[in-house]
Order: structure tokens, then sequence, then C-alpha cells
């Protein structure tokens, strides 16, 4: 690897004045399982490596304001295995726990899984669909912004020079809500996703759908929500012909490439069966649920 | 004999032997002149029978003449040297051995061999409690069957490895962790394009960084080629490349860093040149051609049809062309296989210091390192005296570590220098500049009679041997999958055609059974879909082509026994061949056979003064357990306790040649050579030779396959999602026609191994590429199977006494791999109705074509 | 740039100076001489180079050297006990675990690591605990199989 100087600040501020100082120079490294493979690979050369790893608090998960404030340092790991996450969004710890495998879920964070912005990873399209917000600090203070928002293109995001994500804040779920995650996985159990799909329903009592969300991953150059999608089954029941009016819109609005793991069109294809898949299966829950 | 069966004769023998295995004779009685009488009547012996045999013998023998003559050679064999010792009380009486048998499968006896009978060798003495005449009524003439217990007290058994250890507690040092004073790191600078002149390359920037030592490019070095048989690749690649990824200059620096960053500083300007990927094209007459005068090359085949071909291979028997005419009815089907490499996790690693006596010391993970020491001889311009490999374990190499290409380049490294160097490939060189399994495109056209028996074949098979023949060891720099045209069957009209063809890809090379997973995967799938237009069950369909004992495989080698067909029912009944299935389950069925290896090996034994014995072997580490094999062979010909046998490798000075590890010849050649060494020390001992050490050495070789094979039949299970096309392996079973298992823990150990590799080779490893790049560079792209990809898997092993190897094992090492794909192409095909030609067989391509059909079965 | 760590590795405290942009893998590697540990795949997938950092088992190739400040690393050489052998590694001895042994440095320590947190784990657990342990040798049957037997006598 290239020689860089390595700091390890101890206070949210001082590693936000380094990383100024540092400008274009400077990268910050949590986890490090995405930042060590480009600098490996000679695709990113920073001459200052910022750690976040001895900032202080960052990496609780904590209740705050009907919802779960996950740190940015949190791992993949803490997040699966909190038991505050299991018995709230117990979707959210399901997704962790299909990241990679272990070693890597022991190490990397919620933080750089975000910032890193890659549109294979699983997280961000269970969070999209969970309508998380990004916390993010800067010089300037601490701003929000939707997770809507925040991914912009491959590897690209809302952070601005200088900024770090902070933490990604979840609402508790509503009654009646239910929610699915599905990574599909079709030549080994070790993988990213071929396509990945996240669908959380919230229904009336009657059984009507009262507000979904569908997030996508590997579908396109960011994490997608399938809006279309989701106003075709609001206000509507559970059926077949709705699942399939739900899974062509959101076939129009993916844009996958060809990779290992499948082609174009067959991640389209998947995309439309997953939809479906998720979809009913946050159905089935949420109406468990309100039973 | 069936799964059953031998469960059934082993039980027997449990109770006879304590668990041995049971072998069977059958012989005519005959009348003697009763000396076992006399034998018998001496008390030593009486008491002898009665430890051993539990029972007090009649003062009498059965004598009987063996009636099977193929059953000569191995009651040879074990009145040599199996059973139990008879030790005479004092050195003037003579002793024999006793083997533990029983007559017509109820009588417990023992056949005696003393030291001295007046008899042929093919009668055996039979000594039992009662009078055999007269209990089963016996006359002279009459045949009785024996079985007859070899008993082992250390072969056969699961002993723990030898060097477990040392590799449990991270003590086993691989060439990557040989550790010298003063050593730089070399780094390889590697073609971006697939072919290209090159026409500057200037180091400048790159030599003015500090700690950068050496640079070399071609120029610097002897205009030599090297190969393992056909010596057609630069060391650096000289004023053209030929493949992305080939190297063109060689750095030495202080750190792995520096080198790296010199690398990237390298300016190398290149013209781009036309460039064929595909091999049908690259038999074109307008395809550029890759070397201008391949036939030039030493050790390069004769026959060269196009400038493009590495090597043709040809076998006919019969008349296919008359043989497809007169059948009944013709089939013919195109199959593809990609690029595979062979995912060992130890990328290649070398190490080379030159002495303060000019000796060049290498480390590395090679395989063959007698071979190694003659290529580097020649490739370094060096009497070979002056290179010494030094054995280091290898972290795994299934047909790929054959072959250094760094160690030259480390070499000349360290003479500029006078440094030692350690160069170690990242994986991502390992999938660009490896010597992966061949891609193949192979056609079968097959005409069957109106009864269904194959008549005739002729296969065309078009390996992709990328830019460089170099990693093919065989003398025609052919795979052997080309011979595997006819499968398991009896094809009266035969013609195969191998051709492996140069293009503008990374080199290809050796890979577990070389072209076999590929051949095999065409001809079992293209069985099951003959079989399924001729309306026959796919099991039936094979029964009736089989070849059998004394038959002939469609190359015209003719068999003795022949198990093709307990292999293949073993399977079956293991696999619940015709039980109902739920609805998306399939089975699918394959089958294989693979003679043992051959070639030349050496070993060397020392009865040490403190009483261990040390064998001495040049057969490096590969992980296979072959050290502790021949631990066990030591300790049971010596009778000595496994712990007291050290296994040590020699270095290249320990000996002048060997053939060193791969197409399974280890156990089968080396084995032998450790078996004989040990022989030629227990009869030294017999002589009363203790002068310590006491040294031995045996050669063993051998060139004649013989008329011996091992079968291996599969069954898969899978289940598939109509919705997206998704395969998912519910069970595998996979029978081994096995010979006699050595040590079990190892034997299967090989099994899982392989198949977990065809596995992969079915459902996921493909390196993709687009214009000659490798697209695939890192394992996260190139997927390994891992714990949760091994399906639940059902081993039958089916032990008899006839493989070639000593105490009769058989090659076990490359057998279970290449079934697998078409098992579980079949499988997929009955579980829907798709049949896929392509491997890997991906969801991608059932979805597709349960699509473009609308909808599963 | 230069860094001083504090760290403790298998149980001994060092204070190193080390280039900043060092790895794990390399410190251990090339500066301890602690070989056990391998590098396969250099991108976090193989788990060849698996060592424990505070008790959680992570790719030391994807890891700085200066992650390990203030932490304790603990490689294949800390697992076993004076000259007793870690019940995992007796275990893939005699039950076939290793072959090749390039993988098995960093499945004893993975495994070491699973009967740490799940005493007595089932075959799935197993599964998915080294999900992310290559190994191209067994197939993986005598790997689990060995982790089931050493965990069975660790529960004697
Ligand atoms: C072998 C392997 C397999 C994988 N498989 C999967 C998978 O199946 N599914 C999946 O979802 N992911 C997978 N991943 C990706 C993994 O999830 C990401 O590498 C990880 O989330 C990155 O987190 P990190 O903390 O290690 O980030 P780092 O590598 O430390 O950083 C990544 C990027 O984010 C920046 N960054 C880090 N933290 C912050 C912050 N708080 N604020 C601002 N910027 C920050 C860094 O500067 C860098 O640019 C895999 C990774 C590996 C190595
Ligand atoms: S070398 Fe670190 S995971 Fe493969
Ligand atoms: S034992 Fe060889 S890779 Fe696992």
């Amino acid at each position: 690897m290239h020689a860089f100087d390595y700091t390890a600040p101890e206070s949210l501020a001082s590693a936000l004045a380094e990383l100024e100082e540092a400008g274009d120079e400077g990268k910050v490294i949590a986890g490090g399982t995405a930042l060590m493979i480009l600098m490996m690979q000679r695709l990113v050369r920073p001459t200052r490596l910022i750690s976040l790893r001895r900032l202080p608090g960052l990496g609780r998960i904590e209740v705050v304001d009907g919802g779960v404030r996950i740190g940015a340092l949190a791992t993949h790991r803490d997040v699966e295995t909190s038991p505050l996450i299991r018995s709230r969004i117990p979707v959210l710890a399901e997704t962790l726990s299909r990241v990679a495998t272990l070693r890597i879920r022991n190490v990397a964070t919620i933080g750089g899984c975000l910032a890193h912005a890659d549109p294979n990873q699983d997280p961000p399209v269970t969070l999209l669909a969970l309508d998380a917000r990004v916390r993010i600090a800067g010089r300037q203070g601490e701003r929000q912004v939707a997770l809507d928002e925040f991914f912009v293109d491959y590897y690209q995001t809302a952070l601005r020079p200088g900024e770090v994500v902070v933490a990604v804040d979840v609402a508790f779920p509503a009654p009646g809500n239910a929610s699915a995650f599905h990574k599909f996985l079709p030549r080994t159990a070790d993988d990213y996703a071929t396509v990945a799909v996240a669908a959380t329903v919230t229904l009336t009592p009657e059984g009507v759908c009262r507000e979904a969300r569908i997030g996508l991953g590997a579908l396109g150059p960011t994490p997608l929500r399938a809006r279309d999608a989701e106003a075709i089954v609001i206000g509507e029941r559970l059926s077949d012909r709705l699942l399939a009016a739900a899974s062509e819109a959101a076939i129009r609005v993916v844009d996958p490439i060809a990779d290992p793991r499948g082609s174009a069109e067959y991640k389209r294809q998947m995309a439309g069966v997953f939809v479906r898949r998720a979809l009913r299966g946050a159905w089935d829950r949420a109406s468990r649920e309100a039973a | 004999m069936d799964a059953r069966h031998s469960h059934r004769t082993r039980a027997h023998a449990e109770r006879l032997t304590g668990g041995e295995s049971l072998e069977q004779f059958e012989g005519a009685v005959l009348s003697g002149v009763n000396e076992g009488a006399h034998f018998l009547g001496l008390g030593w012996v009486r008491d002898a029978i009665r430890r051993i045999a539990g029972f007090d013998p009649f003062p009498g023998t059965l004598n009987v003449r063996l009636v099977d003559r193929d059953a000569l050679p191995r009651w040879r064999e074990l009145r040599r040297d199996a059973g139990l010792s008879l030790t005479p009380p004092d050195t003037h009486s003579c002793g024999g051995r006793l083997l533990p048998a029983l007559v017509e499968g109820r009588i417990p006896a023992v056949v005696v061999i003393p030291e001295v009978t007046r008899y042929e060798d093919e009668v055996l003495e039979v000594v039992a409690p009662v009078r055999l005449r007269t209990v089963l009524g016996l006359r002279d003439g009459d045949r009785v069957r024996l079985e007859i217990a070899t008993r082992h007290v250390v072969v056969g058994k699961p002993i723990p490895r030898v060097e477990g250890s040392e590799k449990v507690t991270g003590q086993a040092r691989y060439a990557a962790d040989v550790r010298l004073p003063d050593l730089l790191w070399g780094k390889v600078v590697r073609s971006p394009l697939p072919h290209a002149r090159i026409l500057r390359i200037s180091a400048e920037k790159a030599r003015a960084l500090p700690g950068v030592r050496a640079i070399l490019t071609a120029d610097d070095l002897p205009p030599v080629l090297v190969g393992r048989r056909m010596l057609d690749m630069p060391l650096l690649a000289r004023d053209r490349v030929r493949f992305v990824g080939e190297p063109v200059a060689a750095v030495a620096a202080e750190t792995s860093d520096v080198a790296e960053e010199a690398v990237a500083l390298i300016e190398v300007e290149y013209e781009d040149l036309p460039a064929v990927f595909d091999p049908l094209e690259a038999l074109t007459a307008e395809a550029p051609i890759l070397h201008r005068d391949a036939g030039a090359y030493e050790g390069a085949p004769k026959e060269r049809p196009h400038p493009n071909v590495q090597s043709i291979q040809r076998h006919r028997e019969g008349d296919p062309e008359r043989g497809l005419r007169q059948a009944a009815r013709v089939f013919e089907h195109t199959f593809r296989t990609p690029r595979a490499h062979q995912g060992y996790l130890e990328p290649r690693a070398s190490v080379v210091r030159i002495d303060e006596a000019g000796r060049v010391q290498v480390w590395t993970c090679n395989k063959t390192p007698f071979r190694l020491k003659e290529q580097l001889a020649r490739a370094l311009e060096l009497p070979s005296e002056r290179i010494r490999i030094n054995p280091v374990p290898i972290g795994g190499d299934f047909g790929g570590k054959g072959f250094s290409t760094d160690v030259p380049l480390a070499y000349h490294l360290a003479r500029a220098t006078g440094r030692p160097v350690k160069m170690v490939m990242g994986y991502t060189e390992e999938l660009m500049a490896g010597c992966p399994r061949h891609p193949s495109i192979i056609t079968l056209r097959t005409g069957v009679d109106a009864e269904g028996h194959i008549v005739a074949r002729t296969a065309r098979a078009i390996f992709d041997g990328g830019a460089y023949a170099a990693f093919k060891p065989r003398p025609n720099v052919d795979l052997h999958g080309g011979h595997q045209a006819g499968g398991v069957y009896r094809i009266p009209h035969f013609e195969a055609e191998s051709v492996c063809v140069y293009t503008n890809s990374v080199p290809s090379g050796h890979a577990r059974s070389p072209g076999e997973p590929q051949m095999i995967f065409a001809v079992e799938s293209h069985t099951d879909m003959i079989a399924h237009e001729l309306g026959i069950d796919p099991a039936d369909f094979r029964r009736r082509n089989l070849v059998g004992d004394g038959e002939r495989l469609a190359t015209g080698h003719r068999l003795e026994r022949v198990k093709a067909r307990e292999t293949l029912e073993a399977a079956l009944e293991a696999g619940d061949w015709r039980a109902p299935r739920r609805p998306h389950v399939g089975r699918g069925l394959a089958m294989s056979h693979r003679f043992a290896g051959l070639g030349d090996a050496r070993a060397r034994l020392r009865l040490e003064t403190d009483g261990t014995v040390r064998l001495i072997t040049a057969i490096p580490d590969t992980g296979t357990g072959a050290h502790t094999v021949f631990r066990q062979i030591v300790a049971e010909v010596l009778e000595v306790p496994p712990d007291r046998v050290v296994v040590s490798v020699g270095d290249t000075d320990a000996f002048e040649s060997d053939a060193g590890v791969g197409g399974s010849r280890v156990t089968r050649v080396a084995g032998h050579a450790v078996d004989r060494a040990a022989r030629a020390m227990r009869e030294a001992l017999a002589r009363g030779d203790r002068t310590l050490p006491l040294q031995t050495e045996a050669r063993f070789s051998v060139n004649e396959t013989g008329t011996v094979t091992s079968f291996c039949a599969q069954v898969a299970e899978v289940e598939v999602d109509p919705e997206t096309g998704c395969v998912k392996v519910l069970r595998m079973v996979t029978a081994h026609d096995a010979g006699r298992v050595l040590n079990p823990i190892g034997h299967q150990g090989q099994i899982e191994g392989g198949l977990l590799q065809g596995l992969g080779l079915a459902m996921m490893e493909a390196m993709g590429a687009e214009d000659g790049r490798i697209s695939t560079l890192s394992l996260g792209d190139y997927k390994l199977p891992v714990t949760k990809d091994a399906p639940p898997l059902t081993t039958v092993i089916l032990e008899d006494s006839v493989g070639p190897g000593p105490f009769q094992a058989k090659a076990i090492g490359e057998m279970s791999i290449s079934p697998v794909a078409a098992a579980i192409a079949n499988a997929i095909f009955d579980a829907c109705g798709v049949r896929l030609r392509d491997l890997p067989l991906t969801a991608e391509q059932v979805f597709f074509a349960l699509q473009s059909r609308g909808g599963t079965r | 740039m230069t860094l001083r760590i504090r760290l403790s590795v298998n149980g001994s405290a060092r204070e190193v100076l080390i280039p900043s942009s060092r790895r794990l893998i390399d410190f251990l590697r090339d500066d301890l001489g602690l070989t056990g540990t391998k590098e396969g795949c250099g991108v976090g997938v193989c788990g060849a180079c698996t060592v424990l950092l505070d008790g959680r088992m992570i790719s030391s190739c994807l890891a700085l050297a200066a992650f390990a400040d203030g932490a304790e690393v603990t490689t294949v050489e800390g697992l076993a006990d004076d000259e007793r052998l870690h019940p995992v590694q007796q275990a893939f001895i005699e039950y076939g675990g290793a072959q090749c042994g390039i993988c098995t440095p960093g499945q004893v320590v993975a495994a070491k690591a699973l009967l740490d947190e799940v005493p007595n784990p089932t075959e799935g657990e197993i599964r998915e605990w080294m999900l992310g342990n290559l190994c191209r040798c067994t197939g993986y049957y005598k790997i689990i199989e060995s982790i089931q037997k050493a965990a069975g006598h660790a529960r004697l």
C-alpha cells in the first residue's frame, strides 16, 4: 500500500478539524473493509487517513424520539445482535445478518456502509424501506438527510467535503406495520445480492394498505425506491393481480448492470419476482400482526 | 460387491479378526502329502493357532487349488506378506504365517503358509477345528469357497495426519513463510493488452524510487523459452505480449510496497495487434497467428493443421463413419465449459537465494521439485547440481502447482542484486495469470441401434489453451479428457479428436483431472439426452451400455475386474433413484472412471539407532495425506507402531529424480516405492542385519496403465425454483469402486474435497473475460463454494482387492470431481425439463429456458 | 509516517514502531514472524488471515496494524496452551479437518471464537459461523465434524 499519515482523534470536533485541514488529501476510515481494498487496488490514494475508531459514543445503539439511533461506528454485527433492534425492528437485524460473513460484519460499520454507497450493499435497501434518516456532522454543525436523498450515484452521496455520518435514525414501526427483506443468492451462500428487495407495509385493521415502501438493491447506480409500485399497492388489499402490477411497476424503475451475479435482463426480471415476494411477506406478517 | 454385501462380509470379518476385510477365493479340493499334519503336530504351532484363531486345530489340512487364474497374483501377494507371523521358538524350526478364513461362509479356519512347502504356490492349506472333508462332504475336485481375512494392523485405519500438528498450530512453513535476512521483494509488471508489440519500456521513474534494487526486462535475460513439456514461453515478454497479465518486467525492492509502486511507475509503450479470444475463431484462416512458428518450439507436437493449434490428438477404433451410418438413430449435441481456476488458497510463492557456494537455493510451492530442478537448469543455463529445491508444504495444488514461472525471475533478480528475493502472487495475479482449467467446446455424435445400444460415437473437443502451452506436462500437450469421450461405455466404433488451441488469453494449465470434468459433463449429459429421446430410463440406458468384465472401452482399452455395474447400482440405491419426488424436485445420474497414474518414484528408509524408522520421500506434501499413507505402509510392513515412523521430504539433493505429484499417481507409484523400501528393510532385518542406522532404498516405476480402472457413480437431487430458476442441490450420492482404502480419513477427504470442487464447477465457478481481460479478478467475484453450499452427502465405498497400488489401493483424488456437473444438469432436467449445455448451471440459464418454454413441465 | 502502537499479541504486551500504512497481516507475519496467519485472497473473502481482535474474528488483510493499538490480538500461534493443543486443534488433526493446511490456521482461530461464544453449536450454526472460511481441500464436511467433536470434547 502507498504511504499515508494516520491519526485517530478522540473527539468529533478534532476529527472534523483534521478532515477540513486535510482537504482533498484526507479520508476518514471506520471499519476499513471497503477503503482498504480500494487503497490496495490503488483506486483511492489519500495521503491522510483520519480514523473515526476512537470517537467516543459513536457506536451506540439507543432509543431516541420514537425510534432508534444507530451510531455510525456501530458494526453490522452490533446491529444484528442488538436486543433492541431484534425486538423492535427485526427486519433490520435480519438484513444485517445476511451481509457478507461474520468476519466482515464484526468490522464493517453502518456509517461506512452508507458513506461507501455501493448499490450492491444490503443494509441501505432495508433502511430505505424503513425511511431512515442520516445524521451528518460537519464543521458547521449537524444536519439530517432522508436516506432517500442521501445516495446520489455509484459511490456518491450527499456528504459534502469535510462531513461525516454520525448516525442513522430509524423510527419504530407503527401498529399494523411489518417488513420483509429478500437477498437473492442463486450461486453461493456468500455473495453480494443478485438483487435485494425490502418491503414494508402498514395495514388498516381491515387489511387495506395504508403505507408501503420498497427498497431495491443491486438494481441501479444507487439503492432505489420503487415509488410507482408503492403507489399501486397503497389503498389496496392483497391480491395476485395487485402484486403483479406492483412488480411490473418496479421493473420499470430499475437499471441494473451485468456482472458475475447475473445479466441486466435477469436482474430486471428478478426485481419483479422479489418485489412480489417481499410485498407478500411483509403483508402476511402485517396481517398476522393486525390479527 | 454392492454396498450391502460389502457390509455383510465386513461383519463376518469383524467377528473373525477384529474389523479387517475379507477377500473371496474359490478352490478345488485336492489330496496331498499331508505335510501340514506334521506341521500341525508341533506343539508351538497348535498353541499359536489356538491363541490366534481361537480353536483347537484338527490335525490335518484341506488342500485346495485356486480355480480363478486371475486371483492368483493377489494370492501370491497375500502369501508373501499378509497374515500373522508364526514365529518358531528356536532358530532350527521353520515358521510361517497364518491367515484367518471362513470356509463356505460359516466354518472358521486358518490358511497356513509354512515358510517351506512342497506345494506350488496356488495351493492353499486350510486348517479348521473339524475335518472339513467330512463335515462338508468334500471329494477331490469339489469346489470350496474361502473368505480370507487379510489382517492389516495399520493399513486401512484412520490414522491422523503425520503433519497435522504443524498445520493446526501455524508452525508449518510454506513458501511464502520463508524468511531470510536481507530479503528483497520481487514483483512483476504485467501486460494490460491481449496482443501487442512492445515498443519501449521506460523504467527511469521506477529506478529513481528509493528502495528499488533492480529492474529487469527481457533484454536483461538470456533468450530462453520455458515450459513443462513444450517450451514456448519467454520468462519476460520479448517484443510481443500475447495475453493480458503476461510478465513484461520484474522489479526487486526493499519492501513489497515499494516494489508495487515501482511496478506502477514503469511505462511500457505498446502497439496493438489484432487478437483472437474464441478458440473456434482462432482456427479460421483469417485468425491472427499467435506464434509465428510454434512447430519449431522444443517439445512441440508434430501435427499442426493450423498455426494456432497447440496440439491435436486422435483416437480411432473400428469404423465410426460406418457405425453411424448403420445406427438406428444418431444424436448430436454440443456443450461448453468455462475457464476455471484451481482455487487453491495459497497463491504462488517463491524464494530464491544464491548461497555462498554459488548454489541456487529455491523454496517454492511446486509439486514436482525434481522436474522443476531440470526445468530450471535449462532456463537458468546452470548445471542442475547447482540448484537445490528445498521442500515446503504446498497450500493446495489441484494441478496448478506443477510449474513455477516466478522462480527464474526471482533468480535473475537475486543475481542482479546479490540478495535473496521473494515473490508472492496476489490472488488477482493468480486469476489473471495463473494457469486455469481449459475452457472447452465439445461436440458428441452418437449412433444407437434399435435396442438402445451405443454403436458408434465421434467426439470433437476444442480446448482453449490460451497464449502458451507451457503449463501442460503431457508429452503431447493434450488433456486426458480427450480419451474420456467414450465414457464408461462399450462403443465398438469410436473416434475422438481433441485440439488445444492458442488464443490471446491466459495460458491454460492442468487442473484436477485435466479435461475430464469438461468431457464427463458433455458425455453424461449427452447420455441422458439420448436416453430421454429413446424413452429409456437413464439408469437402464446405462445398464445396457456399461463396459463389462473383459470388455473394451471405446478407446479399445481392455478392462478386467470391472465394477461399473456394481458402482452404478450402489449409487442408485443410496440415492433412492426410484422413490417418488416432490414437484420441482429431480434426480440425475452420472458416471466416470479413471485409471491410477503412471510414473516413477523413489523412497529411502533408515532405521535409526533410537529405533525410529525414517522415511525419506521425494513427494512434497500437497495436502492429500500421502505422507500419512506412506507412514502406514511402512508401519504395516515392518510391524511397528505408526508413530515410530517419521516422514521427511528429501530435497532435490537427496535423490536423482522423481515424477512428483500428479495424475493420481502418488499412492500407486510412490506408495509402491515406499512399500518396496520397507520390504527390503524387513528382509534385511530377517537376515539378521542389525547394524544401525540401517538403510534401504527402492524405486518403483510403471508406464503401463493396466486393465484395472476405478468407477464412480453419482446421484444428485435438486430442487428448482420455477420463478427464479434457482437450483438448490438437496443431496448428493457418490459411489466409488475404491480398491483397498488405505486410510479412510484421507480417502474420504479426497472424495469430499473433489466433490465440492465439482459442485463449484457445476454451479458457480467461471472466470469471466472481456476481450481477453479476466473480469473476475478477486475471490469476491470468482466464487468458490462455502460451508453452506456443501450439500448433504452420502458416500458408498465398494472395497475389494484388485487395485494397482500397494495393498490393492486404487486412485481416488481425481474421481469425485468429474461427474458432479452432469449429475446436477441431469437432475435439473428431471426436475423441470430444462436441458442446460453450458457450465456453470446458473439460475439465469434455467430461468430463461423456462421462460422461452412458457412455464414448467 | 511512523506510528507507535501498544498491543498485546497472544498474551504478550508489545510496544512497537510501525509505518502507518502497515497492514495487520504484514505486521504479524513480517515484523513479528508469526507466519501462521496466511494471506489467501487479500480482500476479506477467504478467511486464511483470520485473527481475533479483542476476541472478535476479523480479516487481518483488511485491517491496519494501527487498528490493533490498545487491543489484544490472538493468532493461531496463541491457541495452544503451553504444549497442550486447543481442543479445536486436536480435533482438526484427528478428524481430518486439515489437508493442505493453508486454510487451517484461519479455520481453527474462527472455530475457537465460535466455541468461546457458542459452546455447543448446531451444525447450522457451525456452517453460518464458518461461512467466511474457505477451504478448497476438504469440502468442509470434516471441518464441520472436527468442530462438532471439539465442542463435545470441550463439554467433557
Ligand atoms: C469481502 C466483503 C464482502 C462484502 N459483502 C457484502 C454484502 O454481502 N453485503 C453488503 O451490504 N456489503 C458487503 N460488503 C461491504 C461492506 O459492507 C462494506 O465494506 C462496509 O459496509 C464498509 O464499512 P466500513 O466501516 O468498513 O467502511 P470503511 O472501509 O472504513 O469506509 C468506507 C468508505 O466510507 C467512508 N466512511 C466511513 N465511515 C464514514 C463516516 N462515518 N462518515 C463519512 N464517511 C465514512 C470512508 O472514507 C470510505 O470512503 C462486503 C465487504 C467485503 C470486504
Ligand atoms: S486473505 Fe484475508 S480474508 Fe482472504
Ligand atoms: S486444507 Fe487446503 S484449503 Fe483447507
